[in-house]
């Protein structure tokens, strides 16, 4: 019962998310049903809802690549810098005018921005000598902090009405999904879920340390470089089109090794999974606390993510070593 | 047979092991012994093709590690480095099945009531023996262990020795650095006391 827990309480919340809103929607289940009946429901609720669980899969698996590669507890996007990355790319390309918010150009934007930050925090934490967790750690958070500061002037730097914008995005919402932008969050999250799945046995090895895996076979960087690619594409996917949503990669893979053991490949389906339910709920209650107002979604994930980041360096236990 | 020829090796600046030569049998158990910081595991590491030497050359059966990829080095030598953490709850079993087959390894090295244990509970000893048997499922011609037997009460040593002997019996090329004097090794068919 424990293992279909989360399957289960997805299922739930996902109807709980379509049901709740500011608009009651009449004979809720006969419209859910009938595809295109109710405006409301099936223009905004289940587009957002869908993204909702695409992003949460994306960055759940984004974060399960980030603690693979790196061999690292603390490791996930928004630490490493791919987060501030992806948003950097969006930024920098939705101000010129090169792109839209939501549309392929933006999504490989950010891809661009997330794989060119990750691979900085990499080259900077390696700098001395051999890749170590407290520097890598240590580098990932100064590279994302420059980065997010450099996003933050230029969002303060532009117009009133594309500042707002580009700010709202920033702290990460859902609220400005359409039926169109779900396309490419799909993509990256199908390529990116598929590229993860392939890897997820040399990740496995990769938990030995650097030198065990290659003694067993295993090509390191390019392990590495795959998972970094795998990484960026679902990072860069969902930053780019709904902003930055922070913890949800730190702790839904922890979330799931509880619960389904460290073998990677089991953990990818059960990742995706407890990503996909967090975000909706963080989702529903960011819409439904403060009615009519709406709550900056990142502002839920983190009081749901960070009991458990203090979790992993308080409290023992035999599924991650930290101590 | 391992052929090390003229090599030097630096690291972090110093000079490790200058200008050394050596032939390691097929089918026997080669113990290299040393004071701390002589050169053991980095010489252990050049062959296992961590470390490439400035000079010289290393071969296994005229393969060079250095120039050999991943995979296929993976499948003439296997290493057990002397401090194996493991990070993640894997168990015994999930862990030596990493690198080969588990059973019988785990049976003659005295870890199959250990099997489902998680190794991020595991004592020193029980963590280095895990790491041998891994190196060992991996069924190499070459077996590469760094202070086998450096944690290990007098039990585990004699069923480790066993293990090896029966292994160059069977062919395997097994280099060990080991901390012992050279009376304590009669378990090895030839001492590397080089660095002494």
């Amino acid at each position: 019962m424990k293992k279909i827990a989360p399957a289960i309480a997805l299922v739930i919340a996902t109807f709980v998310a379509i049901y709740v809103g500011t608009a009651q929607i009449d004979s809720f289940w006969s419209a859910l049903f009938a595809p295109g009946s109710n405006e409301i429901l099936w223009q905004i609720r289940i587009p957002r809802v869908t993204a909702a669980l695409i992003v949460g899969a994306s960055l759940a698996l984004a974060g399960l690549m980030a603690q693979g590669a790196c061999n690292n507890a603390l490791a996930e996007p928004s630490i490493l810098g791919t987060t501030a990355g992806a948003a950097l790319g969006t930024v920098i390309a939705v101000l010129t005018g090169l792109v839209q918010v939501g549309s392929m150009g933006a999504i490989a934007c950010g891809a661009l921005g997330a794989l060119a930050a990750t691979s900085l925090t990499f080259k900077l934490a390696n700098l001395r000598s051999q890749l170590s967790s407290f520097a890598l750690i240590i580098v990932g958070i100064a590279v994302s902090a420059s980065i997010t500061a450099v996003v933050g002037l230029l969002s303060a730097m532009v117009t009133r009405a594309d500042a707002r914008s580009i700010s709202f995005w920033n702290f990460g919402s859902l609220a400005l999904i359409t039926r169109d932008n779900l396309v490419g969050i799909s993509i990256t999250a199908i390529v990116g879920g598929f590229i993860a799945w392939k890897i997820s046995p040399s990740l496995d090895r990769l938990s030995l340390g650097d030198a065990t895996a290659f003694h067993i076979g295993i090509d390191v960087p390019r392990v590495r470089l795959i998972a970094l690619v795998a990484l960026s594409l679902l990072a860069g996917g969902a930053v780019s089109t709904v902003g930055s949503i922070a913890f949800i990669g730190l702790a839904a893979p922890h979330i799931a090794r509880f619960i389904y053991g460290p073998i990677h490949r089991n953990l990818i389906v059960h990742t995706a999974i407890i990503g996909a339910l967090l975000v909706v709920v963080a989702d529903t209650l960011s819409r439904s606390v403060a009615q009519p107002n709406e709550l900056p979604i990142g502002l839920i994930t983190s009081l749901l993510g960070a009991p458990v980041l203090i979790a992993l360096v308080t409290v023992k236990n035999n599924v991650w070593k930290t101590q | 047979m391992i052929t090390i020829n003229e090599i030097t090796i630096v690291r972090d600046g110093r000079e490790i092991i200058y200008d050394y030569s050596e032939q390691i049998p097929a089918g026997s158990i080669t113990a290299i012994v040393g004071p701390n910081g002589c050169g053991k595991s980095t010489l252990l590491a050049a062959i296992a093709g961590d470390i490439a030497p400035i000079k010289g050359t290393i071969t296994i059966d005229e393969l060079h590690p250095i120039l050999t990829s991943p995979a296929q080095l993976a499948q003439i030598r296997a290493v057990a480095i002397q401090n194996q953490s493991y990070t993640l709850g894997f168990t015994v079993k999930q862990i030596i099945e990493m690198a080969g087959p588990a059973e019988e390894v785990m049976r003659s090295l005295d870890l199959t009531s250990l099997a489902d244990r998680v190794v991020t509970t595991l004592s020193g000893g029980e963590a280095q023996r895990v790491s041998i048997a891994a190196a060992i499922a991996q069924r190499t011609p070459v077996l590469l262990l760094d202070e086998p037997l450096a944690a290990q009460d007098v039990r585990s040593r004699k069923r480790i020795i066993e293990v090896l002997k029966k292994l160059a019996e069977d062919g395997v090329s097994v280099v060990v650095v080991a901390h012992s004097n050279e009376s304590e090794l009669t378990w090895a068919d030839k001492v590397i006391k080089q660095f002494l």
